[in-house]
């Protein structure tokens, strides 16, 4: 049974068209995430579900009532802002209590319930001090607690970490998944970083252009995409120029392909000769080697087309010059294809 | 849906408020200079302006002051700025303050402080000559030019320096290392980059130079610009010429509209947002190029607010009637409490009565604004343009001849210099709110409606306080304005209604320095305890004074 829905979502803004027929359900305690790139509609979907811009048409409902007919300020929706929305005016504790105020709580239980939530998010020993001079780490945090304390039926999370450090980013969204399961509520988080999103979500929604490319777990997304737009957005991706060496390849392989088919790869599913890999050989030229330290990139010409091949733990002595002669790896399990459209096709493999 | 027509009922008041105090008086203004004498119409007030030798010497004389003016700030306010921001200037803060002092200091009393030390029998001039030196007298044009250099000099220093101090030293390193030497860095690294600084405070020293009054009046012996024109034309005392003194302020909006747009025209692409990561160091000077910067900026600093100091002075000076005894007394202060505390007080209630009225109607105004932008936001920000070029002169006549007859009289009554002190200042705080509204980012309304606040009480509980400290602070700079505001009240008042700096100026020109020097001296302790409030408020934002 699920918890938020929204059906048939559209939303236009004069001539454009913010969300085109979005449908999402999401469930009791679930971590949902909208991903995808600046402009698919991920916010204006969020900002919709808080209040803060009303559909053109479609219907929101949760926990089996309309939200649209609640205004904004009466949802019980929390909410956590990209540039954190922390008063400065106010004090770290009045901030966190800013929520129980219009909800009449008596001033001990305030006292508590705020001491609470600062400590979840570890800033109780900053209590009094005024958040102008505290970093964006902390803000965050209080602006994390301060959408919590209110015990809201649904939490909204706007980009939370994308104007903080890529180490605190780490650090702080594996801390608002430890809150956000201890609590278990019900989250929507909008993020472009997929990365993020793999580590912190229950389920992922891939969005591009206002429309839904594909619902799943971070599993299905990463390792099963259902269109090129998923398979090239979460993760990179290896695009076989079609032609005669690439129809033999799959031949090889024992793949058939159509007129109009896309054939992709991602780097690390393939492999170069000798590294553990089984499939068949592609020989091709080194045309550029990145040493990372615990993996290795490389871009190999061959006649299929440039392939970039990720190498994990590359040994010291393994550096490959550019013009090098090496040979590549590739398991027919590893191929992909997409069709006009772009959506996923059957491999008949 | 209480809100949408709230808003829509403040649109059309703002629409109502600006055809009254604006439209209606400069549409008088614009229709008196269009009639003769005999209430035909025609342009012959405007053949008379520029056939008759008279006018046009004061126009020419007006372009000749406000270009002066305009150079002499320049170039005493860039040396400061210059100096203050990139060197180690011992007291520096203090050399800022003075320049600030300048700048509050009341009009006319510079003036006529210039001619106590350097006029025909000035203090200097005659020390001068007793060891041998004669020197010209102040009056003239010189005397006007070296007023206004050092009169609007801070407006250049303040907006200069502030653009100086946020000048990425990081670009002129980067031209060091690509081998300009010094002076082709500055010309073209930092002279680029501090130039819409440059032209808006040279704007302002110019603006402020065509309008004056005062000081050509007292020190122009006969030099007349067009603003005195103006004033003679609508006061004279036989055969008062409206119709003239209309056409001279038609011809005055439109000398300094030229130049707003023109500076707008020159500046328009010069927008830069330098990022503060690597901040200007100033630099500790050696040998004589130390002493030459101090002596700069303590010489341009201490002359600037020398007319206040004079003053201040001559205040405590005892005095036997209108001349000034050996020996220190506070005479001065008494005349003031047992003659003219009529004048204290209405200058008090006036300043009072328009900053209140600025600080609610100016805030309402400045958030319709920032957050209705539906409106024709730029239609409304055109219009509170007006204000700011007209001069205070031309107010006061626009005022006389909207309000005199018809449907609304106002004239001779408090309400005409409140109302015209208001609309001259309005634009500022319209323009402050807006854009301090415009930097609160609307995710913190959002958050407060997200707690279960409704989006009135989250604007009250959130918005409200935070732009607060900036209102006061602006109402404090605006009771500034309004307490040494001369030229429109001069031609609106009555006896009853006379403010201090009228009174300060009848008293100049009876030769009474004595009160005249005391009445300053209360308006510029009033000014000071209004600037430090400010401060406090805002911080020590000095470019908030402009």
């Amino acid at each position: 049974m699920s918890y938020l829905t929204v059906h048939n979502a559209i939303k236009r803004f004069g001539d454009f068209q913010a969300l085109n027929d979005v449908s999402i359900e999401v469930k009791k305690g679930e971590f949902f995430t909208l991903l995808g790139p600046s402009g698919c509609g991920k916010t204006t979907l969020l900002r919709s579900i808080a209040g803060f811009n009303d559909l053109t048409s479609g219907a929101i409902t949760l926990d089996g009532t309309n939200l649209r007919a609640v205004p904004p300020h009466k949802r019980d929706i929390g909410m956590v802002f990209q540039d954190y929305a922390i008063f400065p005016h106010l004090s770290v504790f009045d901030n966190v209590a800013f929520g129980l105020k219009p909800r009449k709580v008596p001033a001990p239980e305030i006292k508590t319930r705020v001491m609470q939530a600062l400590s979840a998010v570890r800033l109780q020993s900053m209590a009094e001090r005024l958040p102008a001079a505290m970093s964006g780490g902390q803000q965050q945090r209080i602006g994390l607690a301060r959408a919590m304390v209110i015990n809201p039926r649904l939490l909204l999370m706007d980009e939370p970490l994308s104007n903080l450090d890529a180490k605190l980013r780490i650090e702080l969204r594996e801390e608002i998944r430890d809150i956000q399961k201890q609590v278990d509520i019900a989250t929507i988080y909008v993020t472009h970083d997929q990365e993020e999103a793999l580590a912190i979500s229950d389920r992922i929604c891939v969005m591009s252009n206002g429309r839904i490319e594909q619902i799943g777990t971070p599993q299905e997304i990463y390792g099963d995409p259902q269109t090129r737009f998923v398979a090239g957005f979460v993760g990179t991706l290896n695009t076989l120029e079609s032609g005669a060496a690439t129809d033999a390849l799959l031949g090889r392989l024992g793949l058939t392909s159509r007129a109009g088919l896309t054939w992709a790869v991602r780097p690390e599913n393939i492999g170069l000769a000798g590294s553990g890999f089984t499939g068949e050989q592609l020989s091709g030229t080194v045309k550029k080697f990145t040493y990372l330290g615990r993996e290795a990139h490389l871009l190999v010409t061959t006649e299929v087309g440039d392939l970039v091949v990720h190498v994990a733990n590359p040994s010291r002595s393994a550096i490959l010059e550019p013009g090098a002669a090496t040979t590549v790896v590739v398991p027919a399990e590893s191929l992909m294809a997409f069709d006009a459209d772009g959506r996923r096709a059957a491999t008949g493999g | 849906m209480a809100r949408p027509n709230f808003w829509t009922l403040i649109a059309i008041f703002t629409w109502a408020l600006l055809i009254l105090l604006l439209f209606v008086p400069v549409g008088s203004v614009l229709t008196s200079s269009l009639y003769d004498r005999a209430g035909n119409f025609s342009l012959t007030n405007y053949i008379t302006f520029f056939s008759e030798p008279r006018f046009f010497t004061a126009f020419v004389n007006t372009l000749v002051v406000g270009a002066g003016g305009l150079f002499g700030a320049l170039l005493l306010g860039s040396i400061m700025a210059f100096c203050i921001t990139r060197f180690q200037i011992a007291g520096g803060k203090f050399a800022s303050l003075l320049a600030i002092l300048a700048l509050v200091s009341p009009p006319f009393i510079g003036a006529y402080s210039w001619i106590v030390l350097f006029g025909a029998g000035g203090l200097v001039r005659n020390l001068l000559r007793e060891v041998g030196i004669t020197m010209p007298p102040i009056y003239g044009l010189t005397g006007i030019l070296i007023v206004f250099s050092l009169k609007f000099y801070p407006y250049v220093y303040l907006l200069v320096s502030g653009a100086l101090a946020n000048v990425n030293r990081s670009l002129e390193e980067a031209a060091e290392g690509l081998g300009l030497t010094p002076w082709q860095r500055t010309m073209q690294i930092s002279f680029p980059l501090v130039f819409p600084a440059l032209s808006a405070g040279g704007l302002l020293a110019l603006i402020h130079a065509i309008a004056d009054f005062g000081t050509p009046r007292l020190l122009g012996r006969g030099y007349s610009t067009l603003a005195t024109e103006a004033y003679a034309a609508y006061s004279a005392e036989v055969g008062s010429n409206m119709s003239m003194g209309t056409t001279i302020s038609v011809i005055l909006i439109a000398v300094s509209m030229i130049f707003v747009l023109l500076q707008r025209y020159m500046s328009r692409r010069n927008v830069y947002h330098g990022n503060l990561i690597n901040k200007p160091a100033k630099i500790r000077l050696k040998g004589w190029r130390n002493v030459l910067a101090h002596v700069a900026v303590y010489f341009i600093a201490l002359c600037g607010a020398l007319p206040v100091i004079v003053s201040v002075i001559y205040s405590f000076r005892k005095t036997s009637g209108p001349v000034f005894k050996e020996g220190f007394a506070l005479q001065s202060y008494e005349r003031i409490i047992f003659n003219l505390g009529d004048v204290v007080r209405n200058s008090l209630s006036f300043s009072t009565a328009s900053v209140l009225l600025i600080i609610v109607i100016g805030t309402l105004i400045g958030t319709l604004v920032a957050r209705r932008t539906t409106i024709s936001t730029s239609l409304l920000d055109g219009a509170f343009m007006i204000p700011y070029v007209m001069p205070g002169i031309v107010i006061g006549i626009a005022y006389i001849a909207a309000f005199n007859t018809g449907p609304i009289v106002l004239t001779g009554t408090a309400a005409i210099i409140v109302l015209s002190i208001f609309i001259r200042r309005l634009p500022y705080t319209v323009r402050t709110t807006a854009s301090a509204l415009r930097q609160i980012s609307p995710s913190m309304e959002e958050a407060a409606v997200s707690l279960g606040y409704s989006p009135l009480r989250a604007f009250l509980r959130v918005t409200v306080p935070l732009i607060v400290p900036g209102i006061i602070a602006g109402g404090m700079l605006s009771f500034v304005t309004a307490i040494n505001e001369l030229s429109s009240s001069l031609v609106l008042y009555v006896g009853s209604t006379m403010t201090m700096p009228v009174r300060i100026y009848l008293l100049i020109l009876d030769g009474d320095f004595g009160v005249a020097a005391a009445l300053a001296t209360i308006l510029l302790a009033i000014s000071g305890l209004a600037v430090y409030i400010a401060f406090r408020f805002l911080g020590r934002n000095e470019q908030a004074l402009l």
